[in-house]
């Protein structure tokens, strides 16, 4: 591609012949080659690139030529020729060519910075060369996404803050995706473009190897996470006759291989869930085994119970003790669905205590609650979703379950309130205008995904396009499209002047917010024949971006409603449907109330319970887990301790301290979770800061007299 | 009636196995050089009282939720009217525990036998000799009663747990396996981490509280006694 002009060279010399000799330029292409002035080069740039007729091109060649001989230009570069290239298109008002003509790129003040300092975009990201370069990669593919994959419609609503077109830097790749581990069981690891082709796999540890480097295989391919349904389920008839070191083993193995950050791309843990069950999901009873070497082992997976369940219990022992430095691991998340089949399968209190007894000391435990008959599979930490009857077809052939959300858009629910200037007509309107432009961005995301697929095997998703078992690996016709929302919260507080925690009114406004946009969703659904659904986003630097933006073009509204401190810029919106963080409400309404908001969110929810430096007792988190499933409606409850590790002594104590217990070392990492994973609270944004200082954390009410309110822990 | 100066709705740590409310009640007859409560229990005047009805009427909208309700302090037995607070609470079906130094137990055997509480937390601040007992509630201390109230508890008619909360410099392993064979009460005997937040006797401050891989290793320990 010599298509962008890039001029290096050696500038001492450079300077010299351009005063000299007018026009006896070296330009480097970007193949790394020298070549002279030329100005036909131009042409050619504008003829392949553009819709320019070749006249134009050529007058247009020629002015540029002119205005750098006549310049005197000391020093020029390819950008710049581009540049005064594109001023002569726009003086013309060829506004498309120009667009198509752009460059992209960074300013060399930018990478300079981003090589110098972390970024916070993403906490999971560390930093490092690695990490730079998907940085500089994902920069540009923004560029690239927000130019030709989006309209011009849609990329000004992200770019206003209207909307947020989540992981544009991974434009050319779906969203997240759930595995089942039966089809590497089944067809082995034979990746397009590898040369090694593994057959299935004859020991655990080899099954473990395959799905550590096919989550890795899957991680260049998604943005986001990489679940694994029924886990232990699945390992289990690999797992006949083990001692129980030998099983605690390979549950070390499994949480280790997944916890190391230096895997695959940017240096990035793979985002893993993985999902267990204490019981044989209904779904999978009656099927029949793979088992080593891929072949069906002649029994259902309902006579792997035993082996299911102690593999389960060997990956808590682990998640017990936590890291090298008592630290929780980070990655893999473990998600275990309570089912009412739960309840009736042996020996699942004393599990739950020891889930609960990790919940309490390192917080890992997601709690997910699947009702009813209905059964559900997570295929990220924040959606799961119920199986349908040809999904229940499918888990007969469970190698067939792979899912996958194709991308997720964010609605700014604050800022349609601030347009709707209190007129309720008016909010509605705006709110399925907001949802309409997602829908519109999902469809032009999947045109281009479909583009990349269509190339097969030899295109640049290969991975995605193989067929193994007669039909793509990922399929397109199961995807789901996410629509997001942030700042519930606020839009009611500024639309009916009280925070959903704040009156009966305003959290019932709220529900019929979202209630209305899951009408519309299952509107569009209908219509686009695909599955459009709303899913609590993550929102990591969403809730800040979109208060920062708010801020510059509703204030001085916007000044009172943005939660978090203004004067450090520790700025944000209270996530998805989420209650006010600091609002005082005792663990039992949080997920009481929020969990109504549940059955709308089809695409799985969550409520985070604060912890703190308490440490609760396991069996009364139990007690609080069998209400919860009992009396609400709520998907999935996780608990958050909080911790800080020492960089000296490399101990771990509890709650958040500005120094080390054990030593006094101040060099010190705060950890809990940021939104749906722990971190260290060093790599967090200014956003999530504010609102970790805001969290409230079940501290005793305690009120001083005359002087307001204290809380004390 | 006593006055309530602090309450938390919901406990998941103050009574295993159950949810429960917490109400903190002022004054102590001990001076505990770690007690972080210090504030609510010593100075309790700069505090609102909340009032009971208050309180019963959030917990009702509790109801399915909440098992029962924790006093705490303070120690609870020096208000001569904490059994009508117990009446009242129970009144309202829910569940007592009551937590105490073990200071009064004539109050607590009373509760007991009349079948008013249902659990007892007691505190045990260092093995049983007058001395180590003096230095670790700050006061010159009187064993008698808290051995009673030991016995009251050891018959098993409610439900009970003993409580030490261990202070690095305070108290030695030793100290705690002493405590543990002078109880022998098995799993019953719980260790609690000391919090150097905000001691009442700053000095312990810099205190350097157990690793707690080494606290629960002793714990178990020592719960190994019968
Ligand atoms: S017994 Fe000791 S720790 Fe408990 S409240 Fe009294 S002084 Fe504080
Ligand atoms: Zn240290």
């Amino acid at each position: 591609m010599a298509t962008v002009i890039d001029i290096k060279g050696d500038h001492q010399e450079f300077k010299e012949e351009v005063e000299t000799t007018d026009m006896a330029l070296f330009v480097r292409t970007s193949d790394e080659a020298m070549l002279g002035w030329d100005r036909q080069r131009i042409v050619d740039a504008l003829i392949r690139e553009t819709y320019v007729d070749f006249d134009t091109a050529k007058e247009i060649a020629r002015e540029v030529e002119d205005l750098i001989a006549t310049s005197k230009i000391k020093m020029i570069t390819a950008p710049l020729i581009r540049e005064l290239v594109d001023t002569k298109l726009v003086e013309r008002g060829l506004e498309q060519a120009r667009k198509m003509h752009t460059r992209l790129g960074m300013p060399l003040y930018d990478v300079d910075q981003l090589i110098l300092h972390p970024n916070k975009e993403n906490a999971n990201v560390p930093h490092g060369p690695e990490a730079t370069n998907l940085t500089l990669a994902e920069r540009i593919k923004k560029e690239y996404a927000l130019l030709s994959v989006f309209s011009q419609e849609i990329a000004d609503a992200h770019m206003r803050g209207d909307i947020h077109l989540h992981d544009l830097g991974f434009i050319d790749r779906p969203y997240c995706s759930g595995q089942s581990l039966e089809y590497i069981k089944r067809f082995g690891l034979s990746l397009p473009n590898s040369i090694a082709m593994a057959k299935p796999a004859k020991h655990p540890e080899v099954l473990l190897a395959h799905m550590v480097k096919f989550a890795a295989a899957l991680q260049s391919h998604f943005a986001g996470a990489i679940g694994w349904d029924s886990i232990n389920l699945f390992f289990a008839p690999y797992l006949v006759g083990m001692s129980d070191q030998e099983l605690e083993q390979l549950a070390q193995m499994m949480i280790f291989e997944f916890s190391q950050q230096a895997v695959a791309r940017g240096g990035q843990a793979i985002f893993t869930d993985l999902n267990l069950y204490w019981e044989i999901p209904k779904h999978f009873e009656n099927v029949p085994a793979i088992g080593p070497g891929g072949e069906f082992t002649g029994k259902t997976y309902s006579d792997y119970l035993e082996e299911s369940q102690r593999f389960a219990k060997a990956l808590f022992d682990i998640y017990q003790e936590g890291d090298g430095s008592g630290r929780p691991f980070f990655f893999p998340k473990p998600l275990v669905h309570i089912t009412e089949k739960f309840f009736k399968t042996p020996g699942h209190m004393d599990f739950l205590y020891h889930i609960c007894d990790v919940a309490s000391e390192k917080g890992n435990t997601y709690f997910v609650f699947d009702r009813g008959e209905t059964a559900k599979i997570s295929e990220c930490c924040r959606l799961s979703f119920k199986l349908d009857q040809t999904d229940l077809e499918d888990a007969k052939q469970p190698w067939k379950m792979r899912y996958c959300a194709l991308q997720n858009v964010t609605l700014n629910l604050p800022r349609i309130a601030y347009l709707a200037k209190g007129e309720d007509s008016k909010l509605f309107s705006k709110i399925a205008e907001f949802v309409q432009m997602a829908v519109k961005a999902h469809l032009e995301k999947k045109l281009f995904i479909e583009k990349l697929l269509s190339l097969g095997e030899k295109g640049p998703l290969a991975l995605l396009a193989m067929e193994r078992d007669g039909s793509p690996y990922l399929r397109m016709h199961r995807a789901s499209f996410l629509v997001g929302m942030v700042g519930l919260n606020e839009l009611v507080q500024i639309h009916t002047g009280q925070e959903m925690h704040q009156s009966k009114q305003a959290f019932k406004f709220g529900l019929k917010v979202i209630a209305h946009m899951k009408l519309l969703v299952d509107k569009f659904s209908q219509r686009y024949g695909m599955r459009f659904v709303l899913e609590q986003t993550p929102a990591e630097s969403t809730a800040y971006r979109f208060a920062k933006l708010d801020l510059k073009f509703h204030s001085p509204k916007s000044g009172h409603i943005v939660k978090g401190d203004l004067s450090k810029g520790e700025v944000y919106y209270t996530n998805s449907t989420y209650l006010n963080n600091s609002a005082v409400l005792n663990p039992i309404e949080r997920v009481r109330q929020e969990g109504l908001f549940h059955p709308l969110i089809e695409a799985g929810a969550l409520t985070h319970i604060w912890l703190g430096e308490a440490r609760p007792l396991k069996s009364s988190l139990a007690n609080f887990v069998i209400k919860t499933f009992q009396l609400t409606q709520n998907d999935q409850v996780a608990f958050s301790p909080e911790f800080t590790t020492c960089n000296r002594c490399y101990r771990t104590s509890r709650g958040l301290r500005s120094s080390c217990v054990y030593c006094g070392s101040e060099d010190v990492d705060g950890i809990t979770r940021i939104t749906g994973y722990f971190t260290k609270v060093s790599s967090w944004n200014k956003g999530k800061i504010g609102e970790l200082r805001n969290r409230y954390r079940n501290q005793t009410f305690l009120k001083e007299k005359e002087e307001g309110m204290a809380l004390e822990s | 009636m006593i006055e309530i100066k602090g309450f938390l709705e919901t406990s998941f740590l103050d009574w295993p196995g159950k949810l429960c409310s917490v109400f903190f009640l002022p004054y102590c007859n001990f001076r505990c050089p770690y007690c972080h409560n210090h504030p609510l229990v010593f100075n309790p005047e700069q505090y609102v009282t909340i009032p009971l009805e208050d309180i019963l009427t959030r917990l009702h909208s509790l109801r399915n939720w909440i098992d029962g309700v924790c006093l705490t302090g303070g120690e609870p037995t020096l208000h001569a009217d904490l059994p009508l607070l117990i009446r009242e609470i129970k009144r309202h079906r829910f569940l007592v525990k009551l937590d105490t130094n073990g200071s009064n137990p004539q109050m607590l055997e009373n509760l007991i036998e009349t079948g008013e509480i249902d659990f007892v937390s007691m505190d045990v601040k260092a093995p049983l000799d007058p001395f180590r007992y003096s230095r670790s509630t700050g006061l010159p201390i009187n064993l008698k009663p808290i051995s009673e109230s030991i016995e009251i508890l050891k018959r098993g008619k409610v439900e009970y747990e003993f409580r030490m909360t261990v202070v690095p410099g305070l108290h030695r392993e030793e100290d705690i396996q002493t405590l543990g064979d002078q109880l022998r009460v098995g799993r019953r005997f719980v260790l609690q981490n000391f919090n150097p937040e905000n001691p009442l006797d700053p000095l312990l401050k810099n205190s350097v509280p157990y690793d707690l891989k080494v606290l629960k290793k002793i714990e178990k320990e020592v719960q190994e006694i019968l």
